[in-house]
């Protein structure tokens, strides 16, 4: 699958980050080329969702700079509002707004941020429920649905904003082992479509089929990246290895 | 018999008057408590400490002191400045009064929604006064409405205090009724009948409102 290109919608320069005392990122250099899906591993507490976090501030790094589809983000809510239009992101806990319905969810982003109009909103929508199978849900609540049908709503809410980059964050890590599949499913269909993609998982049979590069995170560090295969099966980095030799 | 509880229900009628004026003084102190408190409540969750210590101050003070104390303030200790009726003075000290309550009360509220929400919003590059107008403030308001509902029972009972500056409201009526006929007792059941009249009204109604906004909740 060569779908990449040279353009990076996603850099990372120099990124530093620290709760306090706590160093959770310690110079993070990355970069994510359009149509490129990477799949960040490591273990708990090694910085995976701080960094996602970070590259939509939600969290605020302390150093180094980031930049989406090659424009640098200020700490202006005003750039941070139009770089997130560009960025979906993806909860391990769904985060779907309970109050609305299914469809509601899907045209908020659309409606109060991009002011479009609510006929051309509910009709994007309606298609992008169709793509994660929901169509026949629109009108209920999130209550009333599956996790897995919640993640796909998510998804679908994301996708609505039309974002250049999708950042998952364990999308399938709060769902039951039966439900994992249906969430894989629409995001290898993303994959397929050439949507720009960085996952944090524990899905490795995900990361092996679908990833173009594989990061292995350790101790608020990128430790190792390479493709799949090498990584997987043929990791260098001995803290790699252990990690891998513990899960897979 | 000493009692003469034939009299409650013949003299019933006659306090509809002051029913009025108490319900009257209730709904704007609510109205005017929950204006402020929504005020307030921004100020207490501001990370401003312009806003953020002025509202924690009003709150102390308000909580720390009496009802009436603050009655009083406004209607005999503001008169030297302005001479207000009993009425808007009643208004005036009961909407502060229930202004700090109540902001607590939604304080509480949009603190129990789950940060993710607002994380959530924010991340489809809604502002935070957008997050907070769209996805935060409507789920709050609806966890609100239980202890609300209490704040507002208690306003009632509260507006009772008002005889004390003399608005003529249930509790002066009963007091004023009872002394000229020694039939005290009669009087203030009637009084009390009224009030568990209301407050039970307004309990149903907000039971009501929470069970009919419970919809996208029930599973
Ligand atoms: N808001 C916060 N305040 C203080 N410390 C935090 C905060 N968020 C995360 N941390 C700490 O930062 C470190 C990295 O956390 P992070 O959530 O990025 O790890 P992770 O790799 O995503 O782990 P997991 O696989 O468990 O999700 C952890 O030690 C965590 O305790
Ligand atoms: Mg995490």
């Amino acid at each position: 699958m060569n779908k990449r290109s040279d353009r990076k919608m996603v850099e990372v320069k120099g990124l530093h980050k620290s709760f306090g005392e706590l160093e959770v990122l310690k110079d993070i250099n990355l970069s994510v080329s359009e149509g490129e899906v990477v799949v960040i591993i490591g273990p708990s507490g090694s910085g995976k969702s701080t960094l996602l976090r970070c590259i939509n501030f939600l969290e605020k790094n302390q150093s180094g700079e980031i930049y989406i589809d090659g424009r640098l983000i200020e700490h202006r809510d005003s750039h941070i509002n139009k770089m997130r239009q560009n960025v979906g992101m993806v909860f391990q806990h769904f985060n779907l707004f309970p109050h609305m319905t299914v469809l509601q969810n899907v045209i908020e982003g659309p409606i109060q941020v991009k002011k479009m109009n609510k006929k051309h909103a509910i009709i994007m929508a309606e298609e992008l429920l169709d793509k994660v199978g929901l169509a026949d849900k629109k009108n209920e609540y999130p209550a009333m649905l599956s996790g897995g049908q919640k993640q796909r709503v998510a998804i679908a809410r994301a996708l609505a904003m039309q974002p250049k980059v999708m950042l998952f964050d364990e999308p399938t890590s709060a769902l039951d082992p039966e439900l994992v599949g249906e969430v894989l499913a629409v995001m290898k269909e993303l994959a397929k479509e050439g949507m720009t993609m960085l996952v944090v998982t524990h899905e490795m049979g995900f990361a092996r089929e679908v990833a173009d590069r594989v990061i292995f995170m350790d101790d608020a560090a990128i430790v190792e990246q390479g493709i799949p295969d090498d990584v997987f099966d043929n990791p260098q980095n001995e803290r790699t290895q252990a990690f891998l030799g513990q899960i897979l | 018999m000493v009692y003469d509880f034939s009299i409650i229900i013949e003299e019933f009628p006659i306090f509809v008057p002051a029913a009025v004026q108490t319900l009257k003084i209730t709904a704007a102190s609510i109205v005017f408590g929950v204006v402020l408190g929504l005020v307030v409540a921004f100020g207490r969750i501001s990370k401003f400490r312009l806003f953020y210590y002025p509202a924690t101050l009003y709150i102390t003070v308000i909580r720390g002191t009496p009802i009436l104390l603050q009655l009083f303030i406004v209607y005999f200790g503001l008169s030297e400045i302005v001479m207000l009726d009993p009425f808007p003075s009643a208004v005036i000290a009961f909407g502060t009064h229930n202004g700090a309550y109540i902001a607590e009360i939604f304080r509480g509220a949009i603190k129990s929604i789950d940060i993710g929400q607002m994380e959530a919003a924010r991340s489809l590059g809604m502002s935070q006064f957008q997050a907070m107008r769209r996805i935060i403030l409507p789920q709050a308001l609806k966890r609100a409405i239980p202890p609300l509902g209490n704040q507002f029972i208690i306003a009632t009972k509260d507006s009772s205090l008002a005889s004390a500056i003399s608005v003529r409201e249930l509790l002066l009526k009963s007091q004023q009724l009872g002394s000229s006929t020694y039939r005290f007792m009669e009087y203030f059941i009637i009084a009390g009948i009224y009030y568990l009249i209301i407050t039970t009204v307004l309990g149903f109604l907000v039971h009501r409102l929470e069970r009919r906004l419970a919809v996208s909740d029930r599973l």
